[in-house]
């Protein structure tokens, strides 16, 4: 473990060769793409020019139900986060400290994991409505399955002398967990964290793309179905800005302690 | 003064009531080979304040026996009583150090060693005054904001010691406390373990199997068979008290390290025939 959290911050120079070659990538996108708005080929405005994106993505982030419609996605993802991580890591845990359990149940795990969760969305919309309810859910289930099974795997890596040295003093199971076991598999659990919110945010605007009347996804579907390319563009773009911005702050929370301590 | 008393212990050994009874001990593991009994009919006293050494060659059972007596390991035939109380679980009165690397990676050398005060419920400011107290005991002031990554062996193993000692036990239960040292390291902390029990007035139960050591420290040294492991021999060690490492190069010494080393020299060379046809049998 303290290996990883060494390795995993390499120190980039500021213009390195890679950091070159991405930025050329970029650029010979853009123009690709500029190119193409100009010429006509396709439909006048399914490619809009970067100009007009530019001037649409100003107007998304001056517009003020833009981030009420924010304020519900990332409360709703927040929420589900919450619930589908706090139940994945008492289930992690539960199934990585008992062979039987683990043995029985972490099949399903296994095999419902991978499926994509968008299927199960038509029941959450009959159990919690079409509003907020049902886009927590379609987080809550997305997450839960990675931070369960990171949560048991980290349980299984920790060191059994450090829960004999725990029993011996006769901590309580709650110490156990809390003192023991949690910062134990905290680089495990906070991998786990950070898979589960990526797959949180995208069942959560999946769901909201399909059926609802408020978000980010709402919005996209909106700005599609009015044929507002410009601005389903710059929505798009802001959402990819603030995805990578969410998973390099929680990438911090796993690398940060980890030099000293692990 | 603890000397004088600790000196008369031994021999009370059987007349004062013990502090810890092991009564007719077997553990039998299920190994895909078939059952394998670790411990066989392992029977012992220990007096309050008696420094009691086990000996025994690798994979004897040692470790087996002290998860036994530290209440970590059940489905056992026979009988743990502490204080006349028999055993169920980990006891309030038992300290365990064990053979293992075990601080805790993620906690500071004064949260390591304040981790029974915290399980107990103390609050912060005492648990920090009695982890400084016990750091202090085993020569590790300054240090008390380091990682255990940032120490050396010896010192983590030291402040492994601190922390079973924070919590005040009735009976010290260490298995091979020293074993991953070099010999003068070993010596060195030898003594101060000596010095703590002394001041503590514990009863100690230490697990080895360096001969040097159970001699030196031991009120009396019981040496184990290999496979099954029972008990060869118990030997009385009447060497005086106060002990320091320097006693190794007397000549009482030297005849007690010699008889029990021809006990233990059988087992070993036993554990080593054993060891060797396991492995010309698992090879192809
Ligand atoms: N959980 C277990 N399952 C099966 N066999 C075990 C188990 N624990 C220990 N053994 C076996 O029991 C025997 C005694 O093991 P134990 O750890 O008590 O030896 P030891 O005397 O402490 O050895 P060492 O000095 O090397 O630490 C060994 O042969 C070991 O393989
Ligand atoms: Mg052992």
């Amino acid at each position: 473990m303290a290996e990883t959290g060494r390795l995993s911050a390499p120190a980039a120079p500021l213009a390195s060769p890679v950091t070159l070659v991405r930025i050329a990538i970029v650029a010979a996108i853009l123009v690709t793409w500029e190119a193409v708005a100009a010429s006509g080929l396709l439909f006048r405005d399914v490619v809009p020019s970067l100009l007009v994106i530019g001037r649409a993505t100003a107007g998304l982030l001056a517009d003020k139900t833009y981030y009420w419609h924010l304020g519900v996605t990332a409360g709703e993802v927040g929420i589900g986060l919450l619930i589908g991580g706090l139940s994945g890591l008492a289930v992690g845990i539960l199934l990585g400290s008992n062979r039987l359990l683990g043995r029985a149940f972490e099949a399903y795990l296994y095999y419902l994991g991978p499926t994509p969760k968008i299927i199960f969305f038509p029941v959450m919309i009959m159990w919690f409505g079409v509003g907020p309810g049902s886009k927590v859910a379609m987080g809550t289930i997305s997450c839960f399955f990675p931070v369960a099974l990171s949560a048991a795997a980290g349980m299984r890596e920790i060191n059994p002398v450090l829960i004999r040295v725990g029993r011996s003093f006769r901590a309580s199971t709650w110490q156990m967990v809390t003192k023991i076991y949690l910062p134990a598999m905290r680089l495990p659990a906070i991998n786990g964290v950070r898979l589960g919110l990526g797959v949180a945010i995208i069942g959560t605007l999946l769901a909201e793309t399909k059926l609802s009347n408020r978000g980010i996804g709402f919005l996209i579907i909106n700005a599609y179905s009015t044929f507002d390319m410009p601005r389903m563009y710059a929505l798009l773009i802001v959402l990819f800005v603030l995805s990578i911005g969410v998973n390099a702050v929680v990438g911090r929370l796993g690398g940060v302690d980890s030099i000293r301590r692990a | 003064m603890s000397s004088v008393t600790r000196a008369a212990a031994a021999p009370r050994a059987q007349s004062a009531a013990p502090v810890l009874v092991v009564d007719g001990i077997v553990k039998r593991f299920e190994t895909p080979d078939g059952v394998m009994t670790a411990v066989d009919h392992i029977s012992f006293d220990v007096a309050p304040g008696e420094f009691l050494a086990v000996i025994g060659p690798s994979g004897c059972g040692k470790s087996t026996l002290f998860n036994i007596i530290g209440g970590l390991l059940d489905g056992y035939e026979g009988r743990v009583a502490v204080s006349g109380e028999t055993l169920k679980g980990p006891h309030a009165s038992i300290g365990m150090v064990f053979q293992e690397e075990s601080t805790f990676p993620w906690r500071t050398v004064t949260d390591n060693v304040a981790f029974p005060l915290e399980i107990a419920g103390l609050p912060k400011a005492q648990r920090v005054e009695r982890a400084r107290h016990f750091i202090d005991l085993v020569g590790l002031s300054g240090f008390e904001n380091r990682y255990p990554a940032e120490l050396s062996g010896g010192m983590r193993q030291r402040v492994a010691i601190a922390r079973t000692l924070a919590s005040e036990p009735k009976i010290l239960l260490m298995d091979e406390p020293f074993g991953a040292l070099d010999e003068q390291t070993r010596l060195l902390l030898g003594d101060k373990v000596l010095q703590i029990q002394d001041q503590l007035k514990q009863t100690c139960l230490l697990i080895t199997h360096n001969i040097t050591e159970a001699v030196q420290l031991a009120d009396r040294v019981l040496v184990m068979t290999y496979r099954p492991g029972t008990v060869k021999r118990m030997v009385p060690i009447e060497l005086p008290r106060p002990r320091s490492s320097e006693i190794v190069s007397s000549d009482a010494f030297g005849r007690y390290v010699a008889q029990i080393w021809g006990d233990l020299r059988e087992e070993a060379s036993r554990g080593m025939r054993d060891d060797e046809a396991h492995r010309g049998g698992g090879a192809p």
